[in-house]
């Protein structure tokens, strides 16, 4: 069993003369905003200090600080987490990001960028965007940290076609629970050199060691692209689409699919309806959005030949293209803000990140839909079609909190249990934090997880990055 | 059969237009250029109408040979025939001088019972086009048209809303009529992949000042535009507003006292 100290007014003091008076809070001065992510249900913990560390040798001074007094240290990005991972769950610090914001510098010939992890998504696409290159993953949640999408291994919607964040993931410093500072990979594509920590620590949530620096692969911005939005009957048609444009070698970038609840939330929460509900007199139940790209207009124009014939065939109501940059970013933008709406528009919210076979998509979200209701609560869902890694949150908006979790954990239980008999796993980009623990535990077994313990304790034997989270408990 | 003619103008998409901190002057280069969103509008209110009634839309424009883009856009969204007027000759035309060349070469294509405007563009924002048009075609006009609500085939009348500051008139007017139309009630149509292919080869009818008779060169483009604008610049702007957040709302009360206790 892990022991941890207290934040002593000396150790407080120590940690102040780190980063200094302006980047320091403590007790009553730390921000309540630090005390949670955005998945309140699992519970707020306010950490005794904040450090918002700018150099990685500030975090190597914090790390030797805190193990010397065993004070636990949660790394935290931008907060955007929904499943407790940055959440201080047994006090200690919160050690901060968000001001290591840098794009450091591109290396146009090996097709690199070097960056802190605190620079945002949105920031780092764009500033890649301007460079000429495109940084592929594309997680939904633009204003997370880079810091924060390797920590978790983010996918989101490009992930068809280009892979998740793993895969962009070079080289990176990571700091030591103990301070000591050590560089991980090289900006190399290729490695066959022993096991790949590199690899490990990517998705680890903070739990391995502190990421202070990254080397990410980059590729050059395809010359066009055109998103096309497929209406369909019922979600069930929409997702037995997918095997086929999978199969017609588009190459396909995104392969999204949402249900017509969420659009009509979207469009009265923006203002801004985007998604036509009515096709071809036709009332629309569930879509299919795709992104292709090419390298010339005629290239596009064959895929979306092709795209055309297999909708026909498929049963979808019409092949809308979305071609001009307005309209992509109005459509994208919807696309991005379905959980902000869900947020917005539900008091009681919990979630489930699962990935399950693409065939498998239709049963499984029927299944929740059934499981929802005996349950009194509501689903909303979205996500990754040509993954299978589906968003579904389960809200209400009139039961008492304790019910809610009582009723949610008894319809998670059944959904995980279904998602294992389907091969799925827990979670496809959101982690498991503290909420999805057990789930883990039984997906994995218990053998894989008991190594995931050891594995842990080989980097962290105190116990002190981030306890109680993924495979540790305290 | 209805004869409809939507007038469209490409436009730089002034959100991403930038202002030189030194000269004040807007930056245009490198800014795409997009259909006049208020265009798309008419251009879909004119759709629904032939959908409703039958005939035929015509989307004209004024500009450079990339302007045949904006054109495309609006035949992928159902218009059916598209013209474009490109030539030097035209170039710095104001209002006056745009909607004389427009006329012109309108009158080449037929007579035209409808035709629909956005109420104003996104650059110049003048909204005086729909009404020179008006006035030019010998038109009735509708501005801020919010809803085409019926047309009298035998009395050769339309039925509109018109949107107003204080609350919506229904009015009656004889074609031929314009509209410069609201967005309100015609949010333009994605467009589907039928259309929007055939919009990509189809042909684009062409005019320059040299085919369309009897242009007067004196009022066209430069020479015929009575506007001149000396300069452009960017509004001023008042000091930013801060923001409190001191981590509750009882400091931030505190605060907010504090600083208002400074003022008064």
């Amino acid at each position: 069993m892990a022991e941890y100290n207290k934040l002593t007014p000396e150790i407080a003091e120590q940690l102040c003369a780190v980063v200094g008076a302006q980047r320091f809070s403590a007790g009553e001065n730390v921000k309540e905003e630090y005390s949670h992510d955005e998945m309140p249900i699992y519970g707020k913990a306010r950490p005794e200090a904040v450090c918002l560390v700018e150099t990685t040798e500030e975090v190597s001074e914090i790390m030797k600080i805190c193990s010397a007094n065993k004070i636990p240290v949660t790394v935290r990005g931008a907060g955007t987490g929904l499943v407790g991972g940055c959440v201080p769950v047994n006090g200690g610090i919160v050690l901060s990001t968000e001001k290591m914001n840098r794009i450091l510098s591109y290396d146009m010939n090996n097709l690199v960028v070097h960056t802190q992890p605190g620079v945002l998504l949105c920031d780092l696409a764009a500033d890649a965007l301007a460079h000429g290159l495109m940084y592929p993953p594309d997680p939904g949640e633009k204003t997370a940290t880079v810091g924060g999408n390797v920590s978790t291994n983010a996918g989101g919607m490009r992930a068809v076609k280009y892979g998740v964040t793993r895969d962009y993931v070079l080289a990176m410093t990571v700091v030591l629970p103990c301070g000591e500072i050590m560089k991980l990979g090289k900006t190399v594509c290729k490695t066959s050199s022993g096991y790949s920590l590199l690899h490990l620590m990517v998705g680890s949530e903070g739990t391995l060691g502190i990421i202070t620096e990254l080397t990410l692969k980059l590729i050059p911005k395809p010359i066009q692209d055109v998103s096309l939005i497929l209406p369909f009957q019922d979600i069930a048609t929409a997702i037995a689409s997918v095997p086929s444009i999978k199969l017609a070698n588009l190459d396909p970038q995104s392969i999204e699919f949402m249900e017509r609840d969420i659009v009509d939330s979207s469009a009265a929460f923006t203002g801004n309806a985007v998604f036509p509900t009515v096709v071809g007199g036709r009332e629309a139940g569930a879509y299919i959005l795709v992104t292709l790209v090419g390298n010339s207009e005629t290239e596009l124009i064959g895929k979306m030949d092709r795209l055309g014939e297999i909708a026909e065939k498929v049963g979808a109501y019409d092949v809308l293209v979305v071609w001009t940059d307005n309209l992509k970013k109005d459509v994208w933008a919807a696309r991005s803000a379905f959980l902000t709406v869900i947020e917005a528009e539900t008091r009681l919210l919990d979630e489930m990140d699962v990935v399950v076979p693409v065939d498998k998509i239709a049963e499984f979200l029927v299944y929740t839909h059934d499981e929802a209701e005996r349950q009194g609560v509501y689903v909303r869902s979205f996500g990754h079609a040509g993954d299978g890694n589906l968003h579904i949150y389960c809200c209400s908006n009139d039961l008492e909190e304790e019910e809610f979790k009582r009723r949610v954990k008894a319809l998670m239980d059944k959904c995980y249990e279904k998602c294992t008999e389907f091969e799925g796993q827990v979670s496809g980009e959101h982690s498991i934090g503290h909420a999805k623990k057990e789930y883990l535990r039984e997906s994995v077994g218990d053998t894989a997880y008991g190594l995931m313990g050891a594995i842990k304790k080989v980097f962290d034997p105190d116990g002190i990055l981030n306890p109680g989270k993924v495979c540790h408990n305290v | 059969m209805l004869n409809i003619l939507v007038c469209v103008k490409q436009v730089p998409d002034v959100n991403l237009v930038k202002i030189d901190p030194v000269t004040g002057s807007l930056i245009r280069a490198g800014v795409p250029s997009i259909l006049n969103p208020l265009d798309a509008n008419a251009l879909e209110a004119a759709v629904r109408t032939r959908e409703r009634y039958g005939g035929s839309v015509t989307c004209i424009t004024m500009g450079p040979d990339m302007a045949a883009e904006a054109l495309r856009e609006c035949l992928a969204a159902g218009a059916d025939k598209a013209v474009l007027l490109s030539d030097r000759a035209f170039a710095n035309a104001d209002t006056l001088a745009t909607s004389y060349v427009i006329v012109s070469a309108a009158r080449l294509l037929g007579d035209f019972d409808l035709i629909f405007c956005g109420k104003e563009s996104l650059d110049g924002a003048t909204g005086q086009m729909g009404a020179q048009l008006a006035e030019r075609f010998g038109a009735s006009l509708v501005s801020s048209m919010s809803l085409l609500r019926s047309i009298d085939f035998e009395k050769k009348t339309v039925i509109a809303e018109r949107e107003l500051e204080r609350g919506i008139e229904t009015c009656e007017a004889r074609y031929p009529c314009l509209f410069t139309v609201e967005k309100t009630n015609y949010r333009p149509r994605i467009p589907n992949l039928r259309s929007w292919r055939a919009s990509r080869f189809a042909e684009i009818t062409r005019f320059t000042s040299a085919t369309i008779p009897g242009l007067d060169p004196a009022q066209i483009g430069d020479p015929g535009s009575p506007t001149k604008v000396p300069r452009t610049y960017p509004p001023e702007v008042g000091e930013a507003g801060m923001m409190i957040d001191e981590g509750s709302v009882d400091r931030n009360v505190e605060k907010l006292l504090d600083l208002l206790g400074d003022v008064l």
